[in-house]
């Protein structure tokens, strides 16, 4: 049990890792530099994420942990004057090799945002979109596609009756499982989660974080948080960044219980942050 | 305040948490201005459709027709006549006696009786707009009696009107010996035409005779009497017979109903055709006919109620050749008895209609009713119109003079004239037609404003199919692809063509633009038809390079790759179109017979349709390009605005950029995409000086891209100079502005209600 987790308000624990652990090195970040324009972001940063494992990003604001992730699915790649060194390579290939699509490796890694951001299109519309644009027009197909997405989502049963209702009007946190929903619809391998629940309420919250652990057995998942507890609870590895820099890397239990390094003891006990 | 404040000393001064009163004050009268900056917008629209309002209503007003006192007169009395004012009627009696009277107190002021040794007087017709009496005298003359008023200023300013009666000497016109049951003297082209009927072992004849009169040089007019010649002779059954006072034709009247028609031709009046009006009708006999000013159209009544109006237009004939002749163009309401009489006015297309106990003020070419009123229960022997359509005095058979005063401003205007189709006299059918003035005084003007509608209905569409798909599609090229750098240029760039003043585009569009279009027609149509082909093309082989080189162009400068297409496809078909124009647009020249290669010429024999330089063509590219800055500024604002959110929750679910921008970012900008292109309609639709400048102003009505508009907006700017105030022309001017005000209300509110049901639908939480 980590020690920063109470047992009687939360559900969730950490749990081992199970038997049928997949590739070690499934997402491999290799002496990782970013750049926006003249502001170095990232610096040097190595680490693998392994399949199907949940791994948090954790560090004060602006310490470049958001920076890595949106990376990962090269959403830095609208932002003007970027520019990165070294590489990351999802299963073996480099997501910037040149003959890769920005649009194949997007349908591969899914993205939750930090702010749900459902599009002003009915329920059904939004699950199905990734769908949608991937030219299915089968109507079967969607149905499917849209009720096994919501399941999961742990959505379905709230919304299963007003599913061509827009997706303005639900609750902030059924906004944000139906992204999570949008984000799985197309069957991606990887997921990304930006704070996915730094605007919702602890019950919403608690919710995705059972949705993350369910989610595992299929996805992996990197997910950025700034909630220690939150990450405590959910990942099964965690890095601490800070300044730009990785400054530790390993099991969730070793960083909260027993971390290696001086400034992720303090951040982790609440010293600075 | 109370006790414990004032212990706590640590919060020394309470007054800094007081508002100054010049805060509140500011506030207080800044809240009042505001309030009354909104109220004054309100009441301003209000009072400008107000005005409008009233300037337009008095057009769907009828008559208002109010009785004077009657002057009665001797009970013999057979036809009057009046000066200008209508204050000193005269009658004739059946002797030929000639009384005046004044209407003030009904006193008799002169009398002018035949002289004796001529023969007696057996008919007799006044022409009270001319003041000339036509005396048919008992051996076959026909006697011309000329009455006029004096006027004098006595030295207290009074006036006093002084009648003069001046009779010429007798023409034997007719028969010698038979006497004139009717006679007429009416002033034709060819000289004065005296006309007579006499009755003969119980058949009709009628005789004219012509006067001619010649200048000569001391000024003293020399009068040339012809020879009497018979006109009809071949009806000996006549009933009525009218001659219209331009003396260019005489309709008989037949018992049996068949109206002939009897045309001047040289010096003869010769058989031109003949009709049977009241077809299906019980009753096929005329009991009323009279001609209505202009002397262009008939109003034929029959004893059934039955109402006709029959003129003379261009007809196609059997062989292929178009000439005037009658036919029916209008059928009036019904009437509310037996027709008894028929009575035009002077200077309009109204008249008088007496039928069934009732009289009703009728316009012939709307053929609304302007005013019903009860008939005199004696008889109606004669009806005058005042020239200036004011009043009108019947004559009736109990000798009373009766008198209306008519207040009509708008005779010719209706619901109907200024929105149906109306068959004008002498036109080929019916037709909207907007033709507000012309030199003659029996013109009618046309006050269609149909053909404007169409004109700036074409107008806009026009302007809009050229400008929305640039604007639109340019609005999400530079919101959504193109880098940050070139849309801070291009913005404000667009923005600055927004405030170029029209007239200056309107100049551009009329004197540069339309000879330019006009050289190179084929051209240009040529460049424009393969641009988008073009693109399309270099987006399909953009697609088809392999990704390494694609990733060479950094994202926003994809168009480096899509310029070379267009200059090229462009530069191709400006050097083709000469050979496109001489391969398949190749015509016989009319004038010169010659084989030309020329696309208008092609264009005008091919389509029938009409070719202008200044067409809808030019005006489409120069209003497009005053609407193209509205239009895409708002629009470019509605879709930068949509949050970055959603575009990058859209690319992480897999989306193309270009999938991003339809299924996201166009839905979610709907409503500010529709407000600009409202904003750029409501432009378009009023606008003025370009179309005033570039179209030639022809209200015409077809769709033809290559002839000209008159729109609702132009036309103000180009008639309301001339237009006389309170006219009915004036007035229709106005009713277009209100049309317009309409128009841009009615589509204003749509669009206004679509566009907050589509921010209803796709708003961004």
């Amino acid at each position: 049990m980590p020690a920063t987790m109470n047992p009687t308000t939360s559900r969730i624990q950490v749990r081992p890792a199970t038997e049928k652990e997949g590739r070690k090195d499934y997402i491999s970040i290799r002496d990782f530099n970013f750049y926006y324009g003249a502001k170095k972001a990232l610096e040097s940063i190595s680490l693998d994420v392994p399949e199907r494992r949940v791994v948090a990003f954790i560090g004060p604001s602006g310490c470049g942990k958001s920076t890595l992730l949106r990376n990962l699915n090269r959403m830095n790649d609208l932002v003007d004057g970027i520019r990165h060194e070294g590489d990351i390579t999802i299963n073996g290939r480099s997501i910037y090799d040149p003959g890769l699509e920005v649009i194949s490796l997007r349908r591969r890694v899914g993205m939750v945002f930090q702010k749900s951001n459902p599009f002003p299109k009915s329920i059904y519309e939004n699950v199905v979109y990734a769908l949608r644009v991937m030219g299915v027009r089968d109507r079967a197909i969607l149905d499917e596609a849209c009720e096994t997405s919501l399941r999961k989502a742990a959505l379905w049963d709230e919304v299963k009756d007003r599913l061509q209702d827009s997706a303005l009007g639900l609750s902030g946190g059924q906004m944000q499982r139906l992204c999570i929903a949008r984000a799985i619809a197309n069957r991606p391998e990887i997921l990304l989660m930006d704070e996915p629940c730094s605007a919702l309420d602890p019950i919403a919250t608690g919710k995705i974080e059972e949705l993350i652990h369910e989610l595992k057995e299929q996805f992996t998942i990197v997910i950025v948080t700034h909630s220690m507890q939150q990450a405590a609870r959910v990942s099964d590895r965690t890095a601490f960044f800070y300044l730009g820099k990785l400054i530790e890397y390993d099991t969730t239990e070793k960083i909260f219980m027993n971390p290696s390094q001086a400034q992720t003891e303090a951040y982790i006990s609440g010293r600075f942050g | 305040m109370d006790t414990t404040d004032k212990k706590t000393a640590s919060a020394p001064n309470e007054e800094r948490f007081q508002v100054t009163r010049l805060t509140l004050l500011t506030d207080l009268w800044m809240g009042r201005i505001i309030r009354v900056g909104g109220v004054g917008v309100v009441l301003a629209v209000v009072g400008m459709l107000l005005f409008l309002v009233f300037q337009v209503f008095p057009l769907f007003v009828g008559a208002k027709v109010s009785p004077l006192a009657p002057v009665p007169m001797a009970a013999s009395a057979q036809a009057f006549g009046e000066d200008e004012y209508g204050e000193m009627p005269f009658v004739v009696e059946a002797n030929g006696r000639i009384r005046f009277h004044r209407v003030k107190d009904g006193a008799l002021v002169r009398e002018w009786v035949p002289e004796a040794e001529l023969p007696a007087v057996a008919s007799v017709r006044s022409y009270p707009r001319d003041g000339l009496v036509v005396l048919g005298l008992a051996d076959g003359s026909v006697r011309e009696v000329k009455v006029t008023y004096r006027a004098d200023f006595s030295q207290q300013g009074q006036r006093s009107l002084d009648p003069q009666v001046v009779a010429a000497p007798p023409v034997p016109v007719g028969k010698a010996g038979l006497p004139c049951v009717e006679a007429w003297s009416v002033k034709s082209a060819a000289g004065r035409l005296l006309l007579c009927r006499q009755q003969e072992a119980g058949r009709d004849r009628l005789t004219a005779l012509r006067l001619t009169e010649r200048k000569g040089l001391g000024g003293k007019a020399k009068i040339t009497v012809g020879t009497p010649f018979a006109v009809a002779a071949d009806v000996p059954d006549l009933e009525r017979v009218l001659v219209p006072s331009t003396a260019d034709s005489v309709v008989v009247v037949r018992k049996d109903g068949e109206v002939r028609i009897y045309a001047e031709n040289g010096e003869a009046i010769e058989f031109l055709q003949s009709f049977r009006p009241f077809e299906g009708s019980a009753d096929r006999r005329v009991s009323a006919a009279g001609f209505i000013f202009g002397n262009v159209s008939v109003v034929l009544a029959n004893g059934a109620g039955v109402e006709e109006v029959w003129s003379l237009y261009p007809q196609k004939q059997p062989d292929g050749r178009s000439l005037r002749r009658w036919g029916k163009i209008h059928d009036a309401e019904a009437l509310p008895g037996a027709g008894q009489g028929i009575y035009p006015a002077v200077g309009n297309k109204c008249y008088l209609t007496v039928a069934g106990g009732r009289m009703q003020v009728r316009n012939m070419t709307t053929g609304s009713i302007r005013w019903d009123g009860v008939a005199p229960e004696s008889p109606v022997r004669q009806v005058a119109f005042a020239r200036n359509y004011d009043r009108f005095s019947v004559l009736c058979a109990d000798g009373s003079l009766r008198r209306w005063e008519v207040e009509d401003h708008h005779p010719e205007s209706s619901f109907n004239a200024f929105f149906g189709k109306i068959w004008y006299e002498g036109a080929e059918g019916p037709a909207y037609t907007w033709q507000s003035s012309s030199g003659a005084d029996e013109f009618e003007a046309k006050y269609s404003l149909v053909p404007l509608f169409y004109g700036t209905v074409k107008g806009t569409i026009y302007a809009l199919l050229f400008a929305l798909p640039i604007a639109l599609l340019a609005a999400v090229y530079v919101s959504q692809f193109l880098r940050p750098e070139w849309r801070k240029v291009v913005k404000p760039t667009m923005e600055i063509m927004a405030s170029l003043p029209s007239v200056v585009l309107g100049f551009l569009a009329g004197l540069w633009l339309a000879p330019l279009v006009d050289a190179s027609l084929l051209k240009l149509i040529c460049v424009i038809a393969v641009l988008a082909p073009a693109a399309l093309c270099a987006g399909f082989l953009w697609s088809q390079l392999p990704q390494p080189v694609r990733r060479r162009v950094g994202p926003g400068w994809e168009f480096v790759w899509l310029m070379p297409f267009l200059l090229l496809a462009g530069w191709a078909a400006w050097s083709a179109a000469p050979w496109i124009e001489s391969t398949f647009f190749t015509v016989k020249d009319l004038a010169s017979g010659q084989n030309v290669s020329d696309f208008r010429e092609w264009w005008r024999q091919t389509s029938g349709l009409s070719y202008d330089s200044r067409n809808s063509l030019v005006v489409g590219f120069v209003m497009g390009f005053a609407v193209i800055p509205l239009v895409f500024t708002i629009a470019e604002d509605a879709l930068s605005n949509v949050p970055t959110s959603l575009v990058s929750g859209s690319l992480a679910c897999g989306a193309s950029r270009w999938q991003t921008v339809w299924r996201v970012v166009v839905p979610t900008a709907i409503s500010g995409i529709v407000s600009a292109i409202m904003i750029g309609f409501g432009r378009a639709i009023g606008e003025t000086m370009i179309v005033v400048m570039a179209t030639g102003n022809t209200p015409v009505m077809e769709a033809n891209p290559f002839n000209g508009m008159r729109t609702l907006s132009a036309n103000i700017a180009v008639e309301l100079p001339e237009a006389a105030t309170g006219h009915t022309h004036f007035r229709a001017l106005f009713l277009g502005a209100c049309c317009l005000f309409f128009l841009t209300f009615v589509i204003n509110t749509l669009a206004e209600v679509l566009r907050q049901r589509l921010r209803e639908r796709y708003k961004v939480v």
